[in-house]
């Protein structure tokens, strides 16, 4: 007899229960989506204003009959759409991926930035910055200047999210009922505060943050992103370290320790980089809620739960997904703006209902 | 070799282990019975790494305690009571989590396939792309099983003794596959590993246990090969049943009758 094992790197590629060539396709397909979706961003807008003439005039130094038109629609695509896009990509992919990542850590496919109140940790923190900057953090908005935003975001996000881990984390198993109400609990505290902070704000300041709380990508300009944009594409680029620690995870923490994972280690590391990812995001756009936890849930549907795929799926997917809400955000009202938070919640608050009926009775609460 | 000497172990300031000796020799199958509530899963928990102790457990000659976790899961693959499972993974998918350490022990390139071949060993030829939440207790456990042994499948790595510890691996089984189960496990040891159960099935102890640690009340009671530690007295004593220990005129295995009981 033939020993089976001797056929085994050829016979893996069709193996039952093995996702991992179907999880590959997702992603390059996910690739081409994304690609369309910078497209449609690129072209669509309030203004008439020719992505295509543009990049034409970039790529092959074709310049169009009118010069002014030209130089017009070449500042709308360069300074006004594109530092957009990127922001509205870097921002769909840090939530959407700190979704799966904080799913794997708290092994529960409902936790989520913004449901379980890190979002809001991280709004007090900015909230904090943009109110108190001028007055009694002057100090530090002097020394950290535009960092000092995200920052505080992020500290907001990595205090919630440490606390919550404690509290509803008891022997390595985590309770979900715990864990969403802690995070009720932490999202009212911190909503409170900002609540403080905003009784304090002036008028200005008020609409700001009123506006920056729906959650926005306008305003979205080169300076925004470099400094934000260096912290997510950090906190993004550490996330797949974690996916065969996350993997194991979901066998518990005894058992991921015992197949050699530091699991200490992975869950702080995990903590700060989406405590880092959502600050950064919340920092510059406010509360995109959903993201994060209808893309992963999707993608698991599609190619399972194994993080080495669905971290970067989740990344291509989150970013595509809120450019066309931002697409959306942008066109439906327009020449007004919708705030981008409220498209993402009006399509995403039903979906989490959908998700919370079919695990009725599977997912133990 | 897995020795253990003078452990403790003590949980939200309750001595639940005490001072407990204890080895585990190559080639051999060491159970660990007792009744519920002696500590027989907290030991092996200490063992294993995931609890705190006191006193000394050295693995292969190193001290348990200065070991990383990927070090030690090169040297045993530990299989809990129950483990449950967040997300929908598929069997494959769950088997294939053994080998997260990378140390399989298989020839290059055979690892693609381990998964089948340790799903083949639990008897679950054909379950690999089911989904793990949609089987039977019994068929999760082998899978789990199936996970363990791929990290190890090896028996001995770089010329050491590899372990499997086993926490009830029977207890959810049925008859057949309690035998296949604890035949993978004698299979193990004879092919160089070291194999430690905790068993609750006196019969199957004394089949195939080559070295029974008894413990109660969190201390070890006795330890010896299965002849000399089943007996009528301290049956009695540890396990608070008079019941009588036979033995077959065939092979001098004892047995435990439950209808015994006086």
């Amino acid at each position: 007899m033939v020993d089976q094992s001797i056929a085994g790197p050829v016979m893996a590629s069709v193996s039952e229960g093995d996702r991992s060539g179907r999880a590959r396709i997702v992603i390059l397909l996910l690739c081409l989506g994304l690609a369309a979706a910078v497209f449609l961003s690129l072209t669509s807008g309030a203004s008439d204003a020719s992505a295509v003439n543009v990049i034409g005039g970039w790529l092959f130094g074709t310049v169009p009959d009118d010069a002014a038109v030209s130089a017009r629609d070449s500042l709308i695509v360069y300074d006004i759409r594109l530092p957009r896009i990127i922001l509205g990509m870097l921002v769909g992919a840090a939530l959407a991926v700190s979704g799966a990542v904080m799913q794997g850590l708290f092994r529960n496919p409902l936790a989520d930035p913004g449901l379980i109140g890190v979002s809001a940790g991280s709004s007090l923190g900015a909230v904090a910055v943009i109110v108190l900057g001028a007055t009694i953090l002057a100090p530090v908005t002097a020394l950290l200047g535009t960092l000092a935003l995200p920052l505080a975001a992020f500290c907001g996000g990595l205090a919630t999210t440490l606390v919550l881990y404690q509290v509803a984390t008891r022997r390595g198993q985590t309770s979900v009922a715990t864990m969403l109400l802690a995070g009720i609990a932490l999202a009212a505290l911190a909503m409170a505060l900002t609540g403080i902070l905003i009784f304090m704000a002036d008028d200005r300041q008020l609409r700001d943050l009123t506006f920056w709380q729906l959650g926005s990508l306008g305003g979205a300009t080169w300076a925004k992103i470099a400094s934000v944009g260096p912290i997510i594409v950090l906190a993004l680029a550490a996330m797949p370290f974690l996916a065969r620690g996350l993997n194991a995870l979901a066998l518990g923490e005894a058992t991921a320790g015992h197949l050699g994972i530091p699991v200490q280690r992975l869950k702080y590391t995990a903590i700060v980089g989406v405590s880092a990812a959502v600050g950064a995001s919340v920092a510059v756009s406010g509360g995109i809620g959903f993201v994060g936890i209808v893309v992963p849930h999707l993608l698991r549907l599609l190619i399972g739960p194994d993080n080495r795929y669905l971290l970067p799926a989740s990344a291509l997917l989150g970013a595509s997904l809120l450019l066309l809400a931002d697409a959306v955000a942008r066109t439906i009202v327009a020449p007004a703006e919708l705030p981008i938070g409220i498209v993402t919640a009006i399509a995403g608050a039903p979906f989490f209902l959908w998700i919370l009926l079919r695990k009725r009775g599977v997912v133990d609460l | 070799m897995i020795e253990a000497k003078d452990v403790s172990v003590d949980i939200a300031g309750k001595p639940i282990v005490s001072g407990i000796d204890f080895h585990a020799r190559p080639g051999e199958i060491a159970a660990i019975v007792g009744p519920n509530g002696s500590g027989k899963t907290t030991f092996l928990k200490a063992l294993s790494g995931e609890l705190a102790y006191t006193g000394r457990v050295a693995l292969n000659g190193r001290d348990l305690s200065t070991m990383k976790p990927v070090e030690v899961a090169v040297h045993r693959a530990v299989l809990p009571q129950a483990t449950t499972l967040s997300f929908p993974f598929t069997v494959r998918e769950v088997v294939k989590l053994g080998l997260v350490g990378g140390r399989s022990g298989v020839l290059p390139g055979e690892d693609a396939r381990l998964p089948e071949r340790a799903l083949a060993r639990v008897d679950l030829d054909g379950f690999a792309g089911r989904f793990y939440q949609e089987l039977s207790g019994g068929e999760q456990q082998r899978v789990q099983l199936a996970r363990v042994l791929s990290q190890v499948w090896a028996p001995v790595l770089d010329g050491k003794p590899r372990f499997l510890f086993l926490d009830e691996p029977v207890s959810s089984l049925d008859i057949k596959h309690q035998l296949i189960i604890m035949n993978i496990a004698r299979d193990f040891a004879r092919r160089g590993g070291g194999v430690v159960a905790i068993l609750h099935d006196l019969n199957l102890t004394a089949m195939y246990a080559d070295r029974i640690f008894v413990m109660h009340r969190g201390r070890l009671a006795a330890t010896g090969s299965p002849r000399d530690v089943l007996s009528d007295d301290l049956i009695e004593k540890v396990f608070d049943c008079r019941l009588r220990v036979g033995v077959l005129p065939a092979g001098n295995m004892p047995f435990v009758l439950p209808q015994s009981a006086a």
